[in-house]
């Protein structure tokens, strides 16, 4: 399916279903994700995690909702809550771990037409990804070696970070550039990602189907 | 002084890396989330720890508004970080993104309310409060707070508020502060 359209549909449904109280449509949401998610072979220790992390968010809002709530059916909406926050957890996973960045980010840029230079300027910051975890990890260290433990709070982390990305800013769009990036130039692709009538039939229906169940059928 | 509202190859990295970085920091105090959770949750109060972490996550935000002070920025900042935690193995996958666009939103619409010009403390008051209350709405129809009684509604939105203020506003102003004696972000940032 087109990457793009794929995102979309999965924040359609979440949008959808944050402002629906159908629990029986949550639980569906959740499976059909968890589906999607196991035929790409995810390892199961990811799956494990995506079923056992949700579940302290989750029982944190049932729980507040059956002591706080104000209404008359509070049970509903807890179990509503509860099963709405597996249904986000499975359904976005479900675009997320089928889709590479990059795959996304190209999609991104050729199909919804997001300007070259955000969509590679972004890529190759998010490459630096490692060297951005262990340069955290160098200012952490760097501050204790000084007696000075560096919290999430404490400014002089940020500081430090901010001024190392300064640097690879530079050095990074200047690289870019000198291999003849250019920011407003057409472009040609490698790779051509197309949008073809399947890609619209694989939003439209289950969107569509999505209402019915949401508003046609009265499900609890 | 004139300023350039264009985004350069350049400035568009730099507002990334920035984002990246945050998320990496956050990252690491993920833990800390579910460990408060947990030790709310029996007293019911189990959400209130989104409460009070919710500064941490929107800092981004603000942030980037006051360094770039352009428009989109603080959108952007916000927006992206929010992606790089979906990809991170942050546990909402594709939801993620729409918490960063509410987010996005709620700190650019501070700025917005200057009218793009005071990127000092003023605009950053603003942003945090626009910040509060954007976010607060959205999780009253999101995370059901629309059906708590009022009391508790009234203290989970003032936690909410204090805790965007630290690090929003006070935090965040703290960092600017370091880098302006630096000078190098006017050479940076024209």
């Amino acid at each position: 399916m087109n990457p793009t359209l794929k995102f979309l549909l999965a924040v359609l449904i979440a949008l959808e279903i944050s402002f629906t109280s159908v629990w029986v449509i949550n639980v569906v949401l959740a499976a059909l994700g968890l589906i999607v998610i196991l035929w790409h072979r995810t390892p199961w220790k990811r799956v494990g995690l995506l079923l056992l992390v949700p579940l302290i968010p989750a029982t944190a809002l049932a729980v507040a909702m059956l002591m706080q709530g104000r209404g008359n059916n509070n049970v509903h909406f807890a179990i509503v809550l509860f099963t709405r926050i597996y249904a986000y957890v499975f359904v976005g996973s479900a675009a997320t771990l089928t889709t590479p960045i990059q795959t996304l980010v190209m999609s991104l840029e050729q199909n919804a037409h997001v300007p070259s230079k955000f969509a590679y300027g972004f890529l190759g910051a998010f490459n630096l990804m490692p060297k951005i975890v262990s340069e955290v990890a160098t200012i952490r260290a760097a501050g204790q070696m000084r007696g000075q433990v560096l919290h999430f709070w404490s400014p002089q982390l940020y500081f430090k970070a901010i001024i190392a990305s300064l640097n690879w800013s530079e050095n990074l769009a200047e690289a870019m550039t000198s291999h003849g990036f250019v920011e407003e130039a057409p472009r040609t692709h490698l790779t051509v990602i197309t949008t073809s009538w399947w890609d619209w039939v694989l939003i439209i229906v289950p969107l569509l189907l999505l209402q019915v169940g949401l508003f046609a059928i009265p499900l609890p | 002084m004139k300023r350039s509202n264009a985004w350069h190859l350049r400035d568009i990295i730099l507002l990334a890396l920035i984002a990246i970085f945050c998320g990496v920091i956050f990252w690491v105090i993920g833990p800390l989330y579910n460990i408060l959770t947990v030790a709310l949750t029996p007293v019911g109060l189990g959400p209130a720890a989104n409460d009070i972490l919710m500064g941490v996550w929107c800092m981004a935000g603000p942030l980037a508004g006051i360094i770039f002070k352009r428009v989109g920025a603080a959108f952007l900042g916000e927006f992206l970080g929010s992606v790089v935690e979906m990809f991170l193995g942050g546990q909402w996958g594709a939801s993620t993104m729409i918490s960063g666009v509410v987010q996005g939103v709620a700190s650019e619409l501070g700025f917005t309310f200057t009218g793009y010009k005071n990127f000092n403390w003023l605009g950053l008051n603003m942003s945090v409060l626009t910040t509060t209350i954007i976010t607060f709405a959205w999780d009253m129809a999101r995370n059901g707070y629309a059906s708590y009684h009022f009391g508790l509604l009234i203290a989970l939105f003032i936690i909410r508020l204090i805790s965007m203020w630290i690090f929003g506003g006070l935090l965040s102003k703290a960092i600017t502060n370091l880098l302006d004696r630096t000078h190098l972000l006017q050479a940076q940032t024209r």
